[in-house]
């Protein structure tokens, strides 16, 4: 990702890193290298050079005495020629000057002089017409006079220079001297250049006057330039110098030759330092690319190392990025058996490690670990999915919320294992009864979900037909057969909703229809859900109707069938809405039960009740029976809030009877037990409402704490006609008489109700034949003629 | 150095073989006893003394020859005074051949290389220097002094020197030696009857280095000669 955003980022990756790293060290080590081995060949070559020089010196200076010697011994031998000499003798002027160029001619000599023992020249070759003078080298005579021969280097009057040798000749006393002079021309400057392998010149001067350039191996145009770079100061032995010439650089030496009067003759030996430090330069020219092949090399084998490391590396880092990305399976390939190998298997085993886990995370997250279904949350990721997907297509899709009846019972009576154990089955059922591409889910508890794609609303019942179909045959657990029903409510996309909330609730909704009504299976319908609606916006109205009074409590009264004794009353909850009129429980307490506003109405009903219970009977009292729900006998603080109720209105508690339905208590048999002993403990009389609807075992009855029940209306209504209903309502008396328990029938509207409920031994009666709920007032008006109306009725059945 | 020593031990020999033979001639009559000292005050050997009468010429003589000759390859004796007019013959007593030649104007003259049989004397009939030399042996060395006056004498190795036989009389006496830087100043001296006078001079001598004479004969040439 660096790669693309350039160099300076580029920086910050390792094998950048490494390879500037190792560049930079082999370049600084190299240069260091380079520039000491620079400094010592520099020193060398000047320690060279000065050898050269010091050597070329020498040679030179033993070639010039070398030629002087030979040159002396070549004059004397001349001198010592008896011809010559005799030639000299003959004091001919003609014969002499013949004679000296003659034999001048002999030995090479640019010029021969006769000096007289006097220091004339007498003769000389040079200026054959000009007469006698005085020999100008006078130091090279007196030498000659001790040593008999002497030489020298001179500057003749012509500005050239010589090597003169004087030489006497003997005859045999000296008779006179021949000085030999051999003029030292640029050719042989050249051969002590190429003897001495050094720059010769000589160099004249007067006095302080400019140097001049007498003969020299450096080229004409050159020489002004060495001049000026020349010392000023009288040349006293060697003296050494450095001057540059044409952009080189020489460094030399001057060595006095020749000092005559005030005139001083100077050899000039010089050395280029460019052509000592040539070898030097080529030394350096491959130091150099040495220099450069090592920071080659080690810039490839920086990068080749450094690849090694970050290849595997990137290979690494993309490797956890791709598991970042929840990819698992790309195993990182690294053969290398380094200490990266090393890594590089341990996050492969890491890698696997997390997909295993993060496999056990996801069925933790998305399945029932129970039955190994689903959860609720893949359900409702797989409906989104499928509704998108149904979307695009254009097709139907339909969803089933199937719960099991009676699952709590099986749960109580046979245990949790066989509870679970049945989920499982019904799971596997269901499973194996729909398509591959159907999603069986288990939402929770008993609750298990189907999502049908491609199904539409009219498939929607074939497939809830399959299903329960596939849940007819009982299951075999532990050697009992087990029947397991099921209500299925059914939602359809695209007709009961467009979004996954919504067919969820609707789903829910018409199972909830379907549990309460008589169907298995219902599909969901807009009426439902206007209902529910209703009951949705009675939360705040219900809130508003305890503030403000709108609710107000009815009593109905029990009767004692045995004596027409009104033996207590049941305070019924009525609440006259503003805009609805009046509303029976049915309407409001299911909603209230489900958002938990249901204690507040409890409580609510519990104060007023009591309240009035002394208004209703003075002087006798009456137990007032009210209403509970199961969802109250959770609140363990129940028994302390009635307890409180009790003792505010001073009423004992065996005046207060609650009433508690049976299919509540059988929606969490466990639940609301604790409370009802609590209750017990306290004297307050607890009775079971609507017997015969919750489906309540004997064996559960038996050990609830109740004092009685209350047969429901449906069996009642039916007795007379019903030969079935009528056994079960004997029945039902019959048990709870074997219970102990105080037997009360609902829903009693005719006298011949009343007689044969008398007829079976039945306890109280409660209904319409007894009297309509009515306001604690009117009933407190009527309440003496009770008996009589009773006794009317009993006259009238009599009559 | 041991050559020239050699040469000089030979040349005293000589020397001395010459004083023995003039030794006995001035039996008696007026001498000059002359004692020749260098500036060092050592010796002058062959510093050669001759009086000069102050009056007119010298009493006529005749001429007497001298002989120079050739021995080991040097030419004995080193030094040779004679007068006008007198020849001198050069026996070459070496078994090799000799030249001698002269450049001076004294008396130039060549005798090509001989030997053997010696060649006429040379008469030398002007005064002055004659330097001789040998063309082929350039160590050999010879002076002639020419002198006009009959009376000369030679110093011996102790620098003294007798002129003999001189008639009475006033002289002039001067001194030359071949090394002289310049001619020293003469002396005018009375001689009288049977008496000898004395003179003492100095001379200013050059150091010359005379060329070396090699031994002889290196290539072992001599052992084959005939004995």
């Amino acid at each position: 990702m660096s790669r693309a955003l350039g160099f300076p980022l580029r920086f910050r990756s390792l094998a950048a890193r490494i390879v500037f790293f190792f560049v930079v060290l082999f370049a600084l080590v190299q240069l260091a290298a380079f520039v000491i081995v620079h400094a010592a060949n520099s020193r060398n070559a000047r320690a060279n050079i000065e050898q050269d020089l010091a050597a070329g010196e020498l040679i030179f200076k033993r070639i010039l005495e070398q030629n002087q010697r030979q040159l002396e011994q070549t004059a004397t031998v001349l001198a010592a020629d008896f011809a010559f000499r005799a030639a000299i003798a003959s004091n001919d002027r003609h014969t002499v000057l013949s004679a000296l160029h003659n034999h001048g001619t002999r030995i090479d000599a640019s010029v021969v002089m006769l000096v007289s023992l006097d220091s004339m020249v007498i003769a000389d070759t040079q200026h054959p017409t000009m007469p006698p003078r005085p020999f100008p080298f006078s130091p090279l005579l007196e030498n000659a006079a001790v040593s008999d021969k002497a030489s020298g280097i001179v500057e003749m009057a012509d500005g050239q220079l010589y090597q003169m040798v004087v030489v006497p000749v003997f005859a045999p006393v000296p008779i006179a001297r021949i000085a030999v002079g051999f003029l030292i021309d640029d050719k042989v400057i050249r051969q002590l250049h190429e003897l001495t392998s050094l720059e010769v010149s000589f160099v004249a001067r007067r006095g302080s006057a400019p140097w001049r350039v007498l003969a020299s191996s450096i080229p004409e145009e050159l020489r002004p330039t060495l001049v000026q770079g020349l010392p000023r100061d009288r040349v006293r032995g060697n003296v050494a110098f450095s001057l540059t010439m044409d952009g080189v650089e020489y460094t030399g030496r001057l060595t006095p030759v020749a000092h005559q009067q005030n005139a001083e003759i100077v050899a000039v030996l010089q050395r280029s330092l460019s052509s000592a430090l040539e070898y030097f330069n080529k030394l350096g020219g491959t130091l150099l690319l040495l220099a450069l092949a090592t920071i080659a090399i080690s810039i490839v084998g920086s990068i080749v190392i450094a690849r090694g490391i970050v290849k595997p590396l990137n290979a690494l880092a993309d490797s956890a990025r791709k598991v970042q990305d929840g990819d698992y399976t790309t195993a990182l390939d690294i053969p290398q058996q380094d200490e990266i190998g090393a890594l590089a298997t341990s996050f492969n085993h890491m890698r696997e490690a997390i997909a295993e886990r993060e496999g056990q995370i996801l069925r933790l997250a998305y399945r029932d670990s129970l039955t190994d279904l689903p959860n609720r949350a893949l359900f409702q990721d797989r409906l989104a999915q499928a509704l998108l997907a149904a979307k695009r297509a254009r097709s139907p899709l339909t969803i089933l919320l199937l719960d099991l009846d009676r699952f709590k019972y099986i749960n109580d009576t046979l245990g949790h294992h066989v509870g679970d154990e049945v989920l499982r089955r019904v799971g596997a059922r269901l499973h194996d009864a729909l398509r591959r591409s159907d999603t069986v889910a288990r939402l929770g508890g008993d609750e298990f979900a189907v999502l049908l794609p491609g199904v539409s609303v009219d498939g929607a019942a074939e497939l809830a037909q399959k299903v329960l179909h596939a849940l007819e045959d009982p299951l075999q657990l532990e050697g009992q057969a087990i029947d397991v029903g099921a209500s299925i409510g059914a939602a359809s996309y695209p007709e009961h909703g467009e979004d996954a909330a919504t067919l969820v609730r609707h789903a829910d909704i018409a199972m909830y229809q379907a549990k309460r009504g008589t169907t298995s299976f219902v599909t969901y319908d807009d009426s439902f859900d206007q209902h529910r609606e209703a009951h949705l916006s009675l939360l705040g109205e219900l809130r508003r109707a305890v503030d403000q009074n709108e609710l107000h409590l009815v009593y109905q009264p029990k009767i004692e069938l045995a004596t027409g004794r009104t033996s207590s009353v049941e305070a019924l909850l009525r609440w006259q809405h503003p805009t609805r009129g009046p509303l029976l429980p049915c309407d409001f307490i299911p909603f209230a039960e489900q958002t938990g506003y249901i204690r507040t109405l409890t409580r609510w009903v519990l104060e007023n009740a009591l309240a009035q219970s002394a208004e209703l009977h003075p002087g006798k009292r009456l137990q007032i029976s009210v209403n509970v729900s199961a969802k109250d006998l959770v609140n363990a603080e129940l028994p302390a809030i009635i307890e409180e109720v009790l003792r505010t209105h001073r009423i004992p508690a065996r005046g207060l009877c609650l009433e508690i339905t049976e299919s509540g208590l059988m929606e969490d048999p466990g639940k609301g037990f604790k409370t009802m002993q609590a209750l017990r403990e306290l004297g307050v009389s607890l009775v079971i409402d609507d017997f015969g609807t919750g489906y309540s075992s004997l064996a559960y009855i038996k050990n609830l704490p109740v004092q009685g029940l209350k047969i429901d209306r449906m069996f009642v209504a039916n007795m007379e006609t019903n030969s079935r209903d009528h056994a079960i309502v004997a029945s039902a008396i019959e048990l709870g008489h074997h219970l102990g328990l105080k037997v009360t029938a609902e829903g009693v509207e005719n006298l011949k109700q009343n007689e044969l409920l008398r007829n079976l031994a039945c306890d109280e009666g409660q209904g319409y034949f007894f009297g309509r709920p009515q306001s604690a007032r009117a009933l407190r008006s009527s309440l003496g003629g009770h008996e009589v109306r009773i006794a009317a009725g009993v006259v009238a059945s009599v009559e | 150095m041991a050559a020239r020593r050699f040469s000089w031990g030979n040349a005293l020999t000589v020397l001395g073989t010459v004083a023995l033979l003039l030794g006995p001639i001035p039996a008696a009559g007026n001498s000059i006893s002359a004692s020749v000292r260098d500036s060092a005050g050592g010796p002058v050997v062959d510093a050669v003394v001759y009086a000069s009468p102050t009056g007119g010429a010298a009493q006529g003589r005749p001429p007497r020859n001298a002989v120079i000759e050739q021995t080991d390859r040097d030419f004995i004796p080193f030094v040779t005074v004679i007068q006008v007019g007198s020849a001198i013959s050069f026996p070459n007593r070496d078994p090799l051949k000799h030249q001698i030649y002269s450049f001076s104007p004294a008396k130039p003259f060549e005798i090509k290389l001989y030997s053997g049989k010696t060649p006429p004397p040379i008469v030398f009939d002007k005064p002055g220097v004659v330097a001789l030399g040998c063309n082929i042996h350039d160590w050999m060395e010879a002076y002639v002094f020419v002198v006009e006056t009959p009376h000369f004498a030679k110093a011996d190795k102790n620098g003294a020197a007798t002129i003999t036989d001189l008639p009475a009389g006033r002289y002039r006496v001067q001194v030359w030696h071949p090394d002289q830087r310049s001619d020293a100043a003469g002396q005018e001296i009375s001689v009288g009857p049977k008496a000898t006078a004395h003179a003492e001079f100095a001379v200013d001598l050059i150091t010359r280095q005379r060329k070396p004479k090699p031994p002889f004969d290196p290539l072992n040439y001599g052992e084959r000669l005939p004995k």
